[in-house]
């Protein structure tokens, strides 16, 4: 039987993801088991967890997984914080303004890394706008470059819309009078957000966290550019090993690892939402 | 009175969540303004003097035409290929559907460094790295998810009958493609081309693993100048004009196209 024409539509596009991005995965897991000959790039024959064990006995590399995991779930954890009102506020109380607000709200989303952070380093330097601020308020200046503090003001900027934009798609799908029903059966404006809008918000809340942790866990430009250089997470690290020391093996066994990391996280945010979910449908 | 405090209260937090998002990007406009060589807030003096360094400097030319050249290709090939499939997937519902769609939207919720660290090493192997071909390639995978989202959402909206209309009045399927589907779906085919370009034209850390010197993409070298030398007033009224024109973008395509539905 010949294949149907629409099959071979699907083709191109599927044989590039396979090829292309799914298939070094596969290439990767095999690196990160090889090793190199000394002061060559060549890989060495046979198979090793050297570079895992490595990995796990240097309290360098290990530090810099988790300080980028504690930076990925403060950011989340941040992001979800603000996001919950800027979404309600856009689907229920921005009118006209709804279309403009949503548009801004794509701008770092469609604006890249680097270009923000560089607008960052005129904010955050000793002599950007928020220390002219405080000088011309004789405030005493802040050090924010070089900082976590400056990193996750930063990551937060860039990962916010990843957050607010499915919470919008998912607070717009429920019904407008939620807030004056759960109030005329007596809840207050905190009851009515923990125990109606939280829970029915739950696959907004899930994909938003999803999206932010895998994107900060894996950020390059913004630790580098406002930790200027000081402060090392994966994404500077893995950058480091693989493009400037060309130790291929090692910086796969570093993304194998930082992969399962946040493989870990996904599935645990996935399944805690499932198991809050299952217990507030118990009480 | 207490519901008038929250309300007030609320406001104010999504003004402040606004203004950090947007803070950066105004920012680096009105920098690009200034006249000093490093931006000081307040600002000294208004001129146009980076922008006229931006204008002659042939190196900044080369890198804006090189993404310029890597941003048409991979997002003529992501959307070509993209829509294709995603007219399959929605159309023929094919046995594996949820897979196949899954496959095609990984670049989304795979982490990129990774990939690329992956990437550049079988680049490396096969001497793809440092070639355009390779560049393109990698860069239509990483825009193709957005192409068939975009465009998945765009023939759910097409009513199947009209296709069918036209097949019944004898059009031949290239027909019924070009004088049905593809007006139909043009507003879609537009939204994921840009958002194609887009994210080509912006990415830097699969380009700073593959790109090679010869064809170095504008953000892989505006990074590589930000971490030698630190900021270059030029390379800032460059970045100003980008995100100015990002900034316009998002504003149209929101208000015409609905862009924050379909991504």
């Amino acid at each position: 039987m010949p294949m149907p024409p629409s099959i071979l539509l699907l083709l191109p596009a599927l044989a590039l993801s396979a090829v292309v991005f799914l298939a070094p995965f596969l290439w990767l897991a095999s690196t990160s088991f090889r090793t190199q000959a000394e002061g060559s790039l060549l890989l060495a024959d046979g198979f090793s967890i050297h570079n895992y064990a490595r990995l796990l006995a240097d309290p360098f590399f290990l530090e810099v997984l988790l300080r980028t995991l504690a930076y990925s779930i403060v950011t989340t954890a941040i992001s979800l914080v603000v996001a919950l009102p800027v979404a309600r506020f856009i689907v229920t109380r921005a009118g006209r303004l709804k279309g403009i607000l949503l548009a801004l709200m794509l701008v770092p989303l469609v604006s890249g890394a680097l270009l923000p952070s560089l607008g960052m380093l005129h904010l955050m330097g000793p002599l950007g706008v928020v220390n002219g601020a405080a000088r011309l308020l004789g405030l005493p200046t802040v050090k924010l470059l070089g900082t976590p503090a400056g990193i996750l003001i930063g990551l937060v900027q860039s990962f916010l819309p990843l957050m607010v934009l499915p919470l919008v798609n998912t607070l717009a799908r429920l019904p407008g009078d939620l807030e004056q029903a759960a109030a005329s059966l007596g809840a207050s404006a905190a009851a009515t957000w923990r125990r109606v809008i939280l829970p029915l918000a739950t696959p907004g809340i899930v994909a938003g966290s999803v999206l932010v942790f895998c994107a900060t866990f894996t950020s390059f430009v913004t630790p580098q550019v406002l930790g200027q250089g000081h402060i090392a997470t994966f994404g500077t690290v893995a950058y480091q090993q693989a493009g400037q020391v060309l130790d291929w093996p090692f910086a796969s066994a570093l993304a194998m690892v930082a992969l399962a990391m946040i493989g870990l996280l996904q599935a645990a945010i996935v399944i805690g939402s499932r198991l809050s979910r299952r217990q507030e449908a118990r009480q | 009175m207490i519901p008038r405090l929250w309300r007030w209260l609320h406001t104010v937090w999504t003004g402040l969540a606004y203004v950090v998002v947007l803070a950066p990007i105004i920012v680096l406009i009105l920098a690009s303004f200034d006249d000093s060589n490093f931006f000081r807030f307040p600002p000294q003096r208004l001129s146009f003097r980076w922008f006229e360094a931006a204008a002659i400097s042939r190196e900044y030319q080369s890198a804006l035409g090189i993404s310029s050249l890597v941003a048409l290709l991979s997002a003529a090939i992501a959307v070509v290929t993209g829509s294709l499939a995603a007219y399959v997937l929605v159309r023929h519902r094919p046995r594996g559907a949820r897979i196949i769609e899954a496959i095609l939207l990984a670049p989304l919720v795979l982490p990129l460094i990774v990939w690329a660290i992956a990437l550049m090493q079988i680049y490396s192997a096969l001497s793809l790295s440092g070639t355009l071909t390779g560049l393109v390639l990698a860069h239509t995978v990483i825009t193709l998810p957005y192409a068939v989202r975009i465009m998945h959402a765009t023939f759910e909206r097409i009513d199947p009958q009209l296709e069918a209309a036209a097949v019944s009045l004898g059009a031949r399927p290239f027909d019924v493609a070009r004088r049905v589907v593809i007006p139909l779906a043009l507003p879609g085919l537009l939204t994921s081309a840009a958002f194609s370009l887009l994210v080509s034209f912006n990415d830097v850390i699969v380009s700073a693993l593959i790109a090679g010197g010869r064809w170095m993409t504008f953000p892989v070298r505006l990074y590589s100048q930000l971490r030698g030398q630190g900021v270059d007033p030029t390379t800032l009224a460059i970045g100003a004009g980008i995100i100015a024109i990002i900034l316009l973008a998002a504003v149209v395509g929101e208000l015409t196209m609905k862009w924050s539905r379909q991504v």
